[in-house]
């Protein structure tokens, strides 16, 4: 498994455990509170000791590096299509055009965007590895 | 419709039977890339497909075959 794919991996989990944690918190919380559950996110800062660097060991090669440039277009693409939808079409839907955003949905949504932009990343560089190890020797 | 193949697979087993990992070490990537090379998923960049020439001592061409079908209309 590559270094990529253990990112991504890594990654999917640690959103995993975040959504468990914060819908799990909801009916002893309230929606509000919970969402100190996606704290956990802060575990993704982990992700670049899978890069880490061994003597004699090839960590990323140019198909790794071009995997996830493509994958980054494809998170921050999909980041980029849902912001417009939501603050062009759902806010103003749920909110109303003179309406206020509460500040707490203001700072809980720079968490959705990570985890739609880290998901949607993760998802891509495991699709363009699928069937890589299948061929040994 | 353009293609590019090669004959690494064919190369290696010319070479010793060479393995992909010692073809990977020796060119400097990961055995993945290997695989994907052989399988004809992945075009490497022209850097690399020096190295894997200069690896078995062959030409480039004797590597990688380019093949162009007929040119599209304007």
């Amino acid at each position: 498994m590559s270094r990529n794919q253990k990112f991504a991996w890594f990654n999917l989990a640690v959103i995993a455990l975040s959504l468990i944690s914060v819908f799990s918190l909801v009916p002893s919380l309230g929606w509000q509170r919970a969402q100190g559950g996606l704290g956990i996110a802060g575990l993704m800062g982990l992700g670049v000791l899978f890069y880490r660097k061994r003597p004699g060991e090839v960590v990323m090669d140019e198909r790794d590096n071009l995997i996830f440039k493509r994958s980054y277009i494809w998170g921050h693409g999909l980041f980029w299509l849902a912001y417009v939808a939501v603050s062009v079409g759902l806010a103003p839907a749920v909110y109303g055009w003179e309406g206020a955003v509460p500040v707490s949905v203001v700072q809980t949504s720079v968490f959705w965007a990570m985890f739609l932009v880290q998901a949607s990343m993760s998802i891509a560089i495991l699709a363009q590895y699928a069937g890589d190890s299948k061929k040994v020797e | 419709m353009e293609t590019l193949s090669n004959r690494i697979r064919r190369l290696r087993f010319d070479n010793g039977e060479m393995t992909q990992q010692a073809l990977a070490e020796k060119v400097s990537v990961t055995r993945q890339t290997i695989i994907a090379l052989e399988a004809g998923k992945y075009v490497p960049s022209l850097t690399l497909a020096f190295r894997l020439a200069t690896a078995f001592g062959v030409r480039i061409e004797d590597v990688f075959q380019y093949e162009s079908g007929p040119a599209k209309k304007k």
